[in-house]
């Protein structure tokens, strides 16, 4: 009798459940906003990638009225600074607006959750463009995944053509502040240190000694920052 | 064991009742009896767990045809707004429904409307909705009116306090609404629930209104799937949306957050063939819900004086042109930040440059990439695509005043002086699911939109979507010698809780009785009111 209530229960709560659900999606379908873009022309084949992600990885879009749409299949153009999504229905490869976006996000191969912001950057070559979000903040950490076709010495690629350019990384590492504006930095434990009045950059260097870490590069960047941040070390920018 | 299962049962079954008690609109009007061409002023309660956006509000008569209706936003659970009743009504009651597109119960209220020209009916009677349960409203003592007399003269200042207790301030849930308006004591009509069957109007979810419809073969008449449904909205940045029919053939739309009445074009076509298609939108005129049951009433002669009364006053008011409510300008919404069909990569003023007579011309002298040819009455248009340098053998999509166009004899005599400026993408765009080989948009100077021609697959609409927020006149609007026929002295529908409340009013040159009413919606989801009734002589 006991199992009887149970399945009771059980068959209520699903009948709300569902209908719960069916409200939602309706409201959902009305509601998406539509993906804009042009179509993707393929780049030249150079040795390197001009991509961040070879394969298309699940991810998310958010729009710039701050809604989302998540499970497409997203592919950063670094090379172009451009954002391509994959729409099955029509079989093809879509760059979307990025005027539309306010960023997007995915996770690669590595399974790493890599987030991008749109914003305006009034440095070398002003306008919109993606940066990875490597810390946020009131001070955030950012990196511009620029790729360049740069000539290289001659090679012959994979159809034994000789060519003599390849893609290569440019990245470009800043402190972001909404008032402030960027800042350039570089990945070595001067520049970090060098962003902190002679007082602070003590407990700094004591931090990391603490920590063994050497900032050598990206990811070692990243952690220090992180810990510095931890400290409450007020950065001075 | 087995009642304990009855318990459970009825545990359950006691949340649902409570649940749809909870879910009900309260519906308030700022009287019961009316003339045509008036202005009806109604505001609108909701409970906090109302899931709509939106409050269809629908004037139906004995037959259950709806006269006119308004669309209503729900801000805060709450929704206030006003009917232009049509000058044309023929004298009779009236239901007044408010209603959510999920609601199970319609909250209704029976009105009398007397025709302006005509008057009552001869015999002196008519058939009055019967056998309505009203829905109770609690009285609260303890909300005090100070300060209001018991008669005041024609055109007296008045003045009212309100004092009500923080208890109760605690309990309210959103605004107040406060009117003064004539009364009517042999005729009062309290808001009562209806059943509803939701699926069968027209309403909104979250915010604006759905519009619906089937696409059917022409010649068959059956459903159409795979047919392409476009909404355009004509616009400097025009709105769009488009739906692909399933099995069923049905469509439909929500038009977000738009006030008044906009112009809606809906059109479709084959996706993959060429069949003739018809669209059929949902008529929501003849809503589906049972009526009550009607029965005689024979008006007293005090009843017929006062619509007698109230006709003269609203026939002078007409002659001076004097208004209940000053519609207020809609609130700005953020909209796209350029076109859906992409940013044009050019834009062309033709009349910047020498006049042509028509687009054949234009596009060869003024629009780059665009080859527009005449050959045979068979017109052509094609756009290059700029990234691989070559013509998209497909049609572009090819907008006029922003609604989408398949027929390009629509704009083959269209001159330099009939244009303002054409932007152009020259690029394989994609929208959604949709792909445009190319965009050629032209905005006509006149931007009327007639050029379009309406026909089975394209349906032109004005319609009425949210309605724009409307404040009351007061008698400072009005010309000094001007008779003051005002039977709604004040009408304050959005009043924000406090524990002392001010208000001023002047009486008219109206005699008879005034009513002073507050109503309230507390978090648990019930009423409550305060009235106090006056004289002026």
């Amino acid at each position: 009798m006991g199992n009887r209530i149970l399945y009771i229960i059980t068959f209520f709560g699903l009948l709300i459940s569902t209908s719960l659900q069916a409200q939602d999606g309706f409201t959902k379908k009305w509601t998406a906003e539509k993906i804009k873009g042009t179509r993707q022309i393929p780049y030249g084949v150079y040795s390197g990638s001009p991509f961040l992600n070879d394969k298309f990885a699940t991810g998310e879009i958010e729009f710039s009225d701050g809604s989302k749409m998540d499970s497409l299949g997203l592919r950063y153009s670094s090379y172009r600074d451009e954002i391509i999504y994959y729409n099955a229905t029509i079989g093809a490869q879509i760059i979307i607006d990025k005027i539309s976006l306010n960023g997007f996000s995915f996770t690669d191969e590595a399974g790493q959750n890599r987030v991008f912001r749109q914003q305006y950057y009034d440095g070398f070559l002003p306008g919109n463009r993606y940066f990875e979000v490597l810390s946020d903040g009131d001070i955030a950490l950012l990196v511009y995944r620029k790729v360049v076709l740069q000539v290289c010495p001659p090679y012959n690629d994979n159809s034994g053509v000789l060519k003599n350019m390849s893609y290569q990384d440019a990245y470009n590492y800043y402190l972001y502040n909404r008032q402030k504006g960027y800042e350039l930095i570089r990945l070595n434990r001067n520049s970090l240190i060098s962003n902190f009045d002679k007082l602070t950059q003590k407990s700094v260097k004591k931090i990391l000694r603490k920590n063994k870490v050497q900032v050598t590069d990206e990811s070692s960047f990243v952690i220090a920052w992180n810990l510095i941040k931890e400290n409450g070390i007020i950065i001075n920018f | 064991m087995k009642r304990k299962i009855v318990i459970l049962l009825l545990i359950f079954a006691s949340f649902i009742i409570k649940a749809q008690q909870k879910e009900i609109l309260n519906l308030f009007t700022d009287r019961d009896l009316y003339i045509s061409g008036e202005t009806l002023l109604l505001k609108v309660f909701a409970s906090s767990g109302e899931q709509s956006g939106i409050i269809n509000i629908d004037l139906v008569n004995r037959s259950g045809k709806k006269i006119t209706g308004a669309i209503l936003e729900l801000i805060n659970n709450q929704a206030d707004g006003f009917l232009y009743l049509p000058d044309s009504l023929s004298s009779g009651f009236y239901l007044l429904r408010s209603s959510t597109r999920t609601n199970k119960m319609l909250t209704s209220k029976e009105l009398y409307i007397a025709n302006r020209f005509t008057g009552l009916p001869e015999s002196n009677s008519d058939l009055q909705p019967a056998g309505l349960i009203p829905i109770n409203e609690t009285g609260v003592p303890d909300l005090q009116i100070i300060g209001v007399e018991k008669q005041y003269k024609l055109r007296e200042k008045g003045h009212a306090t309100l004092q009500i207790p923080t208890t109760l301030i605690d309990k309210v849930d959103g605004d107040l609404s406060f009117s003064i308006a004539s009364v009517n004591q042999e005729f009062t009509s309290p808001q009562f629930l209806e059943k509803s069957e939701p699926e069968a109007r027209q309403s909104a979810v979250k915010e604006g209104i759905i519009i619906e419809g089937i696409i059917t073969d022409l010649k068959t008449g059956k459903p159409f799937k795979n047919a392409v449904v476009y909404l355009s909205i004509p616009d400097s940045i025009p709105g769009f949306q488009y739906f692909i029919t399933a099995d069923d053939g049905l469509f439909n739309f929500q038009v977000g957050k738009y006030y008044g009445k906009i112009p809606v074009v809906i059109q479709c076509f084959a996706k993959e063939n060429s069949n003739l298609l018809k669209i059929t939108l949902k008529d929501h005129s003849n809503l589906k819900n049972t009526m009550p049951a009607f029965e005689r009433r024979t008006f007293t002669s005090e009843f017929k004086k006062n619509v007698e009364k109230a006709t003269a006053a609203v026939t002078f008011r007409k002659i001076f042109n004097q208004q209940d409510i000053a519609i207020q300008p809609s609130p700005v919404v953020k909209r796209d930040a350029y076109p859906y069909y992409g940013i044009p990569t050019k834009t062309i003023d033709p009349q910047q440059f020498v006049d042509l007579p028509n687009f054949n011309e234009i596009s060869k002298e003024l629009l780059p990439g665009v080859k527009f040819r005449n050959y045979n009455r068979n017109p052509t248009l094609q756009v290059l695509n700029a990234a691989q340098l070559y013509y998209f053998t497909e049609q572009p999509l090819l907008l006029l005043d922003g609604i989408p166009i398949r027929d390009l004899n629509v704009i083959k005599d269209m001159g330099s002086k009939e244009i303002d400026k054409i932007e152009i993408c020259m690029n394989e765009r994609f929208y959604g699911d949709l792909i445009f080989p190319g965009v050629v948009a032209i905005y006509t100077s006149k931007a009327d939109y007639t050029r379009v021609p309406e026909s089975n697959d394209l349906i032109k609409l004005n319609l009425e979507v949210i309605q724009p927020r409307a404040i009351f006149n007061t008698p400072s609007d009005l010309r000094l010698n001007d008779p003051d026929l005002r039977q709604v002295l004040l009408w304050k529908p959005s009043l924000k809780p406090a524990s002392k409340m001010e208000l001023d009013f002047q009486t008219s040159d109206i005699k008879g009785s005034f009513k002073l009413i507050i109503h309230g919606k507390t978090r648990d989801g019930s009423t409550f009111y305060k009235e106090q009734i006056f004289e002026v002589n």
